[in-house]
């Protein structure tokens, strides 16, 4: 977006009049703007700043639905772009604004609004975080169908517009399907309430990122509170870990959550004090489920048949399940091993999981890398993957040239049938893998539909921007790649 | 893993290895109540990478030296932490930091400017520390004496805050009822060197902690017994170099009274009352103590024990820790009207704390919100319960 003199002119007019009207609720301070610029992903600002816009020109906390509506209308009017946030625990600069603006920080949009008890239904703001919805539910005897893997810091809203697969999603599906309805403030900052059968849909806004309206509130479906077992799985190798996996799912009763670790995994966190399971072979596959008694019982002979029918699977103490699902929310703890860990997240047919983690380790030997693995069977025949490796942030040609190596993976992955999984700015490149031309078209129409202006967290999602198309991305990850290869073996 | 097994190599290498998650940032009190990034554990963590690590001293502006010192210490962030960070000791490293380059804030120089003058965090000569023990039953027994079994160390707040003087008093008639031979160290207990700490003065922290074990170990006193946690933590913690092989254990009140109790040498009496037990964050969380005090809560026939929503090791902090007080009250208060909103929902007629400051702090919340909730320390509650 290019802007004339008297284009910025107004711009820095309503800006400065959003500000003295928020008060102390919106700030330009240069320190504050510079932390809403980042997210989790560890990107060089070497690589950022020349790029993109990531300093928003003023950040803003409204605090309720019609203040959303306000700012958004204003922004509107003078094509100024905002960019949602609220935990913004991804990685992909999917709450980073890449042309300034506006940055909503929608953290005070929190709370539960109303609960429904019959009907097993709960209304929060969007801002709600996971783990305190739980502890809210939880304290009633009820609880979330599902949750995020990073649930004391994601937002019912945020996860809702990333693409809502993690815990419990393997027995109760992605959030979008549990969301009965909610209130959107779409891009012209008219306030809707949106069913699966609206105009629009809400549907379109599950995996949207924040690119089509500000979701402010949900209203969700949860389950009564009930006991759960855990039990702790090794598996020698992969195949066997696919066949098992296989079996679990095709049994009539659904495991909640299904968490795998591969052996290097496991091995650096015991390296690092941080986990007591011990293997020398294989991956460990921690399985989950929740439900009345009987239903734990049937789940209870279920492993105990699968142990007698496959004697090289061995069922890890009970303490260690138990720590396992305990500690579901604390993976990036293997960072300490880092300092800075660099990985990609593949969305997986379950499948191809024994043929990916084979090529994993053909790749971590090319590359004179360890690759880590772990990851969650999140429906009948989807997993999440993730892969990763350490990494120096301080050494910085060299973190810049190990980038290529998450390229690779994502390379393995699509090999497999696998995708990214969520696309924010630094996926883009990979939209080609991620949709179907088809799918993208109709991606575009919704965009231009509800936000022609393009000022609804522009920059993601529909397209790459010249330095990541396919073609330059590819060739210059590539040339890294050969790098990294000849020259980066014992780094 | 707990508070007390978080890791913390160097401000360096942890803050390259923060993931920015943000688990830190929805248990921050500090952040619950400002709202803005800068004020969560990760911003903070985020900057001081940039300023001490990466060496970009400008952005060490006025607004981040504020931002360092708007935190409570309370360790909430540590133990949410998913890479296992202490962050407390972070900030503690982070306020060192700052106070060397002179630009620590006012407030910080004038608790010093105190401590330094008049060996307590008041205003008044430290000679006064025993003026409380007038209204003790046997103010004699307080006075300092070699080879007692215990040394009640008192702190800053109970000996020279006339709200909390009732803590110490209570401590003392606690003691009496056991019949304990229990002493102090009078004039010469100087501040445990915490608030020091909190504001980054290491090296006067240093001195005082050195001045009070000389007086320990010159009085061959074996046991202390500390009513304020951080004095506790402290001694537990930052006095060990100090104290070299010197035998002392360094007990609670809490710890200490659970065991009189537990000899059958203090006999509680019945009483009816719904109480809430307010965890202070030396004592729970960054000291490991969540039992005790609710065992004793627990023992008192006739009481009905509520827990606050948040409990033990996710607790709330009273607002009152880390020196925040003396750099910004108002956000010390608004903490503190977090906690209070707790506290009414549980329809508690009193929150009983073991902190003279959490008391202190819950106290003034309470009258604020017009609450009809009595706010005691545990020591007041245990001689209310003697009859």
């Amino acid at each position: 977006m290019k802007f004339t003199t008297d284009d910025k002119a107004m711009d820095m007019m309503t800006l400065q009049s959003i500000q003295e009207e928020f008060g102390d609720r919106a700030t330009v301070s240069p320190m504050e703007r510079e932390l809403y610029s980042r997210d989790l992903g560890p990107v060089p600002a070497l690589m950022v700043d020349p790029l993109f816009q990531t300093m928003a020109d003023l950040i803003v906390r409204p605090q309720t639905t019609s203040e959303v509506a306000m700012l958004v209308r204003r922004c509107a009017a003078e094509g100024i772009p905002i960019t949602p946030r609220a935990g913004a625990s991804t990685v992909f600069f999917n709450a980073v604004p890449v042309r300034g603006g506006v940055v909503m920080d929608l953290n005070s949009l929190s709370g539960v609004i109303a609960l429904d008890d019959t009907a097993r239904t709960v209304t929060v703001r969007t801002a709600t975080v996971w783990s305190d919805l739980e502890a809210y539910l939880n304290d009633r005897g009820l609880a979330c169908k599902s949750m995020p893997s990073s649930a004391p810091v994601a937002t019912v809203g945020g996860w809702l517009c990333m693409m809502g697969y993690g815990i419990g999603s393997l027995k109760y599906g992605s959030l979008i399907f549990q969301v009965r309805s909610m209130e959107v403030v779409l891009p012209d900052g008219r306030v809707q309430r949106l069913s699966h059968t609206s105009d629009p849909s809400l549907d379109w806004f599950a995996a949207s990122e924040g690119t089509l309206g500000i979701v402010t509130e949900v209203e969700l479906e949860i389950r009564t509170l009930t006991q759960m077992k855990h039990f702790l799985l090794h598996i020698p190798d992969n195949l066997m870990a696919e066949r098992i996996i296989s079996r679990l799912l095709g049994e009539k009763i659904m495991p909640y959550n299904m968490h795998f670790s591969d052996q290097y995994f496991v091995r650096a966190l015991k390296d690092l004090g941080l986990s007591h399971a011990s293997i020398d072979a294989g991956g460990l596959l921690i399985v989950d489920y929740e439900g009345p008694a009987e239903e734990l019982s049937c789940a209870g002979k279920i492993i105990q048949r699968l142990l007698k029918e496959h004697p090289s699977v061995a069922l890890m103490p009970e303490s260690l399940a138990e720590t396992e699902w305990e500690e579901r929310y604390k993976s990036i703890r293997i960072k300490r091993g880092g300092p800075a860990v660099l990985g990609g997240e593949m969305w997986l047919p379950v499948a191809s999981l024994p043929a990916y983690l084979d090529d994993i380790r053909k790749m971590s030997k090319t590359y004179g890398v360890n690759l880590m693995s772990y990851g969650h069977i999140v429906s009948p025949d989807r997993a999440t993957v993730m892969t990763l490796f350490f990494a120096d942030e301080t050494q910085t040609l060299r973190y810049i040239i190990n980038l290529s190596l998450v390229k690779k993976i994502q390379d393995t992955g699509y090999r497999h049938g696998g995708r990214p999984y969520g696309v924010g700015l630094w996926n883009t490149p990979y939209l080609g893998r991620i949709y179907t031309p088809r799918q993208l078209k109709d991606l575009r129409a919704r965009k231009r539909r509800l936000d022609p202006e393009d000022i609804m967290n522009p920059g993601k999602v529909y397209g790459a921007p010249f330095m990541l198309n396919p073609i330059n991305f590819s060739v210059g990850m590539e040339a890294f790649a050969l790098v990294r290869r000849v020259f980066g073996k014992r780094w | 893993m707990t508070v007390q097994n978080k890791i913390y190599s160097s401000l360096a290498k942890e803050t390259q290895i923060c993931a920015r998650c943000g688990y830190c940032r929805s248990v921050c009190p500090v952040y619950r109540s400002v709202g803005w990034e800068s004020a969560s554990p990760r911003g903070k963590l985020s900057l001081a990478r940039q300023i001490f690590a990466l060496k970009d001293q400008e952005k060490m502006s006025d607004e981040y030296v504020h931002r360092v010192s708007q935190c409570t210490l309370c360790g909430a962030c540590a133990q949410a932490c998913s890479t296992d960070i202490d962050l407390r000791r972070m900030y503690l490293d982070l306020r060192e930091r700052i106070a060397k380059t002179g630009r620590a804030p006012k407030g910080y120089s004038t608790l010093g400017a105190n401590l330094k003058q008049h060996k307590n965090i008041t205003t008044f000569d430290n000679k006064e520390r025993l003026d409380w023990a007038e209204n003790a039953d046997d103010p004699e027994r307080l006075q300092p004496r070699a080879g007692a079994d215990v040394c009640y160390f008192v702190g800053c707040v109970s000996s020279f805050f006339p709200q909390a003087q009732e803590n110490a008093l209570s401590v003392a008639e606690i003691f009496n009822a056991a019949d304990v031979d229990y002493t102090s160290l009078g004039g010469e207990e100087w501040c445990c060197g915490f608030p020091f700490l909190g504001s980054g003065l290491v090296d006067d922290a240093n001195g005082f902690m050195k001045h009070n074990v000389e007086r320990i170990k010159a009085m061959k006193i074996h046991t202390l017994v500390a009513s304020c946690p951080s004095c506790r933590h402290v001694w537990l913690h930052d006095y060990a170099p100090f104290l070299e092989d010197y035998q002392l254990a360094i007990y609670h009140t809490t710890e200490y009274f659970a065991r009189l109790i537990q000899e059958g040498k203090l006999k509680l009496a019945e009483m009816e009352a719904k109480i809430a037990y307010h965890d202070p964050c030396d004592l729970g969380r960054n000291g490991g103590i969540f039992d005790v005090p609710r065992n004793i809560i627990a023992a008192i026939p006739g009481v009905q024990l509520v827990e606050l929503e948040h409990n033990r090791m996710q607790a709330l902090c009273c607002g009152g820790g880390g020196n925040l007080q003396s750099v910004d009250a108002k956000l010390a208060g608004d903490i503190a009207a977090m906690r209070v909103e707790e506290i009414k929902k549980t329809g508690a007629e009193i929150v009983v704390s073991a902190c003279q400051q959490c008391e202190q702090m819950l106290s003034a919340a309470v009258r604020k919100a017009g609450l009809k909730v009595r706010v005691l320390d545990i020591s007041q509650l245990i001689l209310e319960a003697l009859g």
